[in-house]
């Protein structure tokens, strides 16, 4: 029997249940984003009470399958008002689907003001007071090593740091990696709702627990087989980002001059040299000691994205170093030094907040005369203070949107107050319309995934032009809102975009697990209604087609080197979405 | 008095490689970027050839900010980037590679 657990923080009770029917053919964003929009009053303050967050591991996650440790949390975003899926690499998602446990809902508030710890296991649920030296400006990475020493080493970890407790905006939940580093669902302020509920942290034991249930084993090692050799024999597995990780981006884009600079004012920078992925494979190689140029983020991943980035003596500074985050920090924000960009991920790591979010906020910021251009250790410092946290530090961790208005800038890049990541939408038109009508606020990965049939269009699209891009950002929407459904890593849509049998794999997987015979339309009809469903919440949240816009200066300000402006109509832009 | 150079054409091209090519080529030449002198347009696909860039290494080039296909024809003074095979994401596609490479099977498609 799958398992449906509620857990109400009012009560400090929890009910173990079968999965609704309605649920039981979800999984990941699907699952979360039908009970977000069936449970959560859309009106209701997300730090209030009537809030739910909902952890969901994916279709796929806890089997063999490549890459398929992707776990989802829903709520109602304090950041952006709207619905809101972030998922997370780490061990936790994998260990629910082993214990059977389809999706866990948190809900409620207690009346104490204490913080607690909510244990999983096979024989239920347990929630107990939080040990009080996790508690009150402890960091992330600590606070992991005390919950190991206090439930075992070998648990799952989801856990809020002191800007969770604090409920601030940019606030994420990280997730222990294999290793016991820290994985996020970083985007839309999870972990101020989760502080909200006074829940410091939940652990996931699943001693006991046996293997997911596969209804056709044969089939399934089969297909698995197929998808694995299509992402390992595509190139950007072997020679992309298990080399250079995603920071292999930097040059690729500044070269673009697509590449956000000095809080959006240029596409292009000179010291990129500085933050490339190549040099951060050169660095970790040079340095030696702990450090990794390639690490999986789960286990069974194949194509090993992540590494441990060093210091000079080789000591451990930070593992998941994404091109976002060395993005937000190096070209818009200006620090030109890339250990100085990784003492701060780790820093935002162990307070907990967003490393997109806080990046281009604190870019803002600089704009507004807060902070000094390209100031690390002035960056370092205010993220520290998050936990604490200090005036400044709360502003920076309001967000990219709050900063903006409190520094009186027009040049605020956010869309439905979620900050825009790093690839400008001016020199990169098809990511801008994804940025724009995404139910969850700038996003880029709400655009990641497509099926085969895009590429007819793909072959005839100009980042700078206007042709195909509608049909572009229409695909990538319901592609990723459908891939999010099954635990899979997003990254995955690199083997299977130039290799349609890793495609039909990956649905012969689902189909092998569960006993079905979904095709490829299925699969795309599944992206549309998880879209229709979030789009369905945030009109009930009082969202309209206006808010699917980007910010009025892309409009009128070109960005260079292309000198290209936004310029996509209104009745343009709300084509995406119409399916 | 000094000659002037304002009227002198400009004759080096500006050229970057990325993922691998960023390390052989930051060696070979020392520098990256680096900048090597042509006399008259090239194509991509020659300048390649000259520097002892395998064909197998390149999806695309840059030019001036601009995806193009390798046979695209190279200038003096332009901005040259090689870009091999493994840019991740959607962003082949945003990007126009695909537009640029419906021809180039080896590049492109898995191997089998």
């Amino acid at each position: 029997m799958h398992k449906f657990i509620r857990i109400d923080m009012t009560t400090l009770t929890s009910t173990v249940s079968e999965v609704p029917a309605k649920y039981v053919g979800l999984g990941g964003r699907a699952l979360t984003s039908n009970f977000v929009n069936d449970e959560v009053n859309p009106t209701c303050h997300p730090l209030g009470k009537n809030n739910k967050i909902v952890f969901a591991p994916g279709l796929l996650s806890g089997t063999a399958a490549a890459n398929s440790g992707r776990m989802s949390v829903g709520s109602k975003s304090p950041l952006t008002g709207t619905i809101k899926e972030s998922n997370t690499g780490g061990s936790s998602s994998q260990m629910l689907a082993k214990m059977g446990i389809k999706a866990f809902v948190i809900e409620g508030m207690p009346s104490e003001d204490k913080f607690y710890v909510i244990k999983l296991d096979m024989n239920g649920v347990t929630i107990e007071e939080a040990p009080a030296e996790i508690i009150g400006g402890c960091g992330n990475y600590d606070a992991i090593r005390i919950l190991g020493e206090k439930y075992g080493k070998h648990v799952g970890v989801a856990i809020i740091g002191p800007a969770g407790e604090y409920r601030l905006p940019s606030a994420n939940i990280s997730f222990k990696d294999p290793e016991g580093n820290i994985r996020s669902a970083g985007r839309g302020g999870l972990g101020a709702v989760l502080g909200s509920k006074k829940v410091k942290a939940i652990i996931i034991d699943e001693t006991g627990a046996g293997k997911v249930e596969i209804a056709n084993p044969e089939a399934f090692m089969a297909a698995n087989k197929v998808f694995s050799k299509a992402l390992l024999d595509h190139p950007v597995s072997g020679q992309g980002l298990g080399l250079y990780g995603t920071d292999v981006l930097v040059n690729i884009l500044n070269e673009a001059g697509g590449l956000p600079s000095y809080n959006f004012t240029s596409g292009r920078i000179d010291h990129n040299d500085n933050i490339s992925g190549e040099t951060m494979n050169a660095t970790i190689t040079e340095r030696g000691g702990e450090g990794k140029v390639s690490h999986g983020c789960h286990k069974g991943c194949v194509i090993r994205c992540s590494q441990w980035y060093t210091d000079k003596e080789g000591k451990y500074i930070t593992s998941g170093f994404e091109y976002e985050t060395i993005w937000g920090l190096g070209a818009d924000a200006g620090i030109e030094d890339l250990d100085a960009i990784a003492y701060i991920d780790r820093a935002m790591d162990d307070v907990g907040v967003d490393s997109i979010e806080t990046a281009v906020a604190v870019a803002t910021a600089m704009d507004g005369g807060l902070i000094p251009w390209g100031d690390g250790k002035a960056v370092l410092e205010i993220v520290k203070d998050m936990a604490k946290p200090t005036p400044l530090a709360r502003i920076i961790a309001g967000g990219a949107g709050a900063v903006g208005s409190l520094c009186g800038l027009y040049r605020t890049p956010v869309v439905k107050n979620q900050a825009i990541p790093a690839y400008d939408p001016r020199a990169i038109k098809g990511i801008g319309l994804t940025y724009a009508t995404t139910t969850m606020g700038a996003d880029h990965t709400a655009g990641y995934c497509i099926s085969g049939n895009i590429l007819k269009v793909g072959a005839n699209i100009d980042p700078l032009k206007k042709e195909g891009q509608i049909e572009y950002a229409r695909a990538m929407q319901i592609g990723t809102a459908a891939i999010d459904s099954t635990g899979m890593c997003l990254f995955i849509y690199f083997g299977v975009a130039d290799n349609p049998a890793g495609y039909q794999a990956l649905i012969d997987m689902i189909n092998a697990q569960y006993g079905l015979s979904l095709t490829a339309n299925d699969v795309d009809e599944l992206g549309k209604s998880v879209l229709k469903v979030e789009r369905d919440f945030n009109k009930r949240a009082g969202f309209t087609n206006a808010h699917d816009r980007l910010p009025e200066f892309m409009e009128y300000e070109p960005i260079m080197p292309h000198n290209v402006v936004w310029d996509f109509t209104p009745e343009e832009i709300d084509e995406v979405m119409n399916f | 008095m000094e000659e002037s150079t304002l009227d002198a054409p400009v004759k080096k091209l500006e050229i970057r490689g990325f993922l691998q090519l960023d390390a052989i080529l930051r060696k070979r030449y020392g520098s990256m970027p680096f900048y090597f002198e042509i006399e008259a347009p090239i194509s991509g696909l020659a300048l390649s050839e000259i520097l002892g860039i395998e064909r197998k290494d390149i999806e695309v080039i840059f030019v001036n900010g601009f995806v193009h296909e390798l046979e695209y024809i190279i200038h003096p003074g332009d901005r040259i980037a090689f870009l091999p095979p493994g840019c991740p994401g959607p962003y082949r596609i945003a990007l126009g590679f695909y537009g640029k490479n419906q021809g180039n099977e080896a590049a492109f498609k898995i191997q089998k």
